[in-house]
């Protein structure tokens, strides 16, 4: 399944030339980061609801694997801009606020690996980690969507930028939705790897932190 | 002219720029001479620029693949030290 996610994404770039493709690898990230945050939220949300304390590792984990597919939509978002908006000026981050939203929503969900692993008794633990991850899970649309808009940036649907629907090309559309469901088929693989492992751990020896 | 009014089309520098975005607005002509690195991202198309993102992309996945494959290696060394075994005869 790792390998056809791959071989899925990979292979079709040819269509296009221009940074222009860099919509099917980039733009994903993002939406993969957003699933992440749900998947994780719900988790968290049943913590609270049920106190099925295990829970609280999916949580966990889907929210490790969001965040890193949210660094690596930052970095190539950096590289991104650096050799196409910002050419001849020597400016790799000048604060795009899509851009800067998205570093602090990454803290934020630093601050939550940080918590989580500060607090010792494993109940205490699950109930408060889900009470911040819930938190941090509602300022996430919130930053990057809701605000970024309202500003003047880069990205498209900003103010006096066209929005998606409105400049991509339907040929564009045709990978472009597929590199989506992949790189989300991605994140659930490899989620679903981390939950069984630790599950695994929990079983020989009575504790799931990985 | 203040910063604060002048239209973001004057602006010569990144020092002029707004507080947030509007350089490129003003970037249509490259405010100083290519770096090298920037003339080998911009050939061939600004192909470079793809090839430099689905590569971060890739080593990042390798590296969340590898620490999966760490992590799943020591849960099965404590299985072996307790001595369940994993030999199926595969």
């Amino acid at each position: 399944m790792l390998l056809a996610a791959f071989l899925l994404n990979i292979p079709k770039i040819n269509i296009l030339e221009h940074t222009a493709r860099n919509l099917y690898f980039h733009v994903p990230m993002w939406f993969t980061l957003m699933a992440a945050v749900f998947v994780s939220a719900y988790h968290s949300f049943q913590v609270l609801r049920t106190g099925e304390i295990l829970r609280d590792i999916r949580a966990l984990q889907a929210a490790r694997i969001g965040a890193f597919f949210g660094i690596l939509g930052l970095v190539t978002g950096i590289v991104w801009s650096k050799f196409t908006w910002y050419v001849g000026t020597d400016i790799w981050w000048n604060f795009d606020p899509r851009q800067s939203m998205v570093s602090l929503q990454l803290l934020i969900y630093g601050a939550y690996f940080v918590l989580r692993g500060a607090l010792d008794d494993p109940t205490k633990r699950a109930r408060i980690a889900a009470v911040y991850n819930l938190f941090a899970a509602t300022t996430t649309p919130f930053l990057l969507y809701v605000i970024p808009r309202q500003m003047e940036s880069l990205h498209p649907g900003a103010e006096g930028n066209p929005a998606f629907s409105e400049i991509t090309h339907p040929i564009m559309r045709l990978v472009f939705y597929p590199a989506i469901i992949g790189f989300i088929g991605l994140f659930w693989i490899m989620y679903t790897q981390r939950v069984r492992t630790a599950l695994l751990k929990n079983r020989v020896s009575h504790d799931p932190e990985l | 002219m203040a910063p604060s009014t002048m239209n973001i089309q004057d602006a010569q520098d990144a020092s002029q720029a707004t507080a947030y975005d509007s350089l490129w607005a003003g970037s249509e002509v490259p405010t100083q001479a290519l770096s090298e690195m920037e003339q080998v991202m911009l050939s061939n198309d600004k192909l470079y620029v793809v090839l430099a993102v689905v590569l971060i992309i890739w080593i990042g996945i390798m590296i969340l693949l590898l620490r999966n494959d760490a992590r799943l290696k020591s849960v099965e060394r404590t299985m072996e030290e307790q001595g369940t075994s994993f030999d199926d005869g595969l």
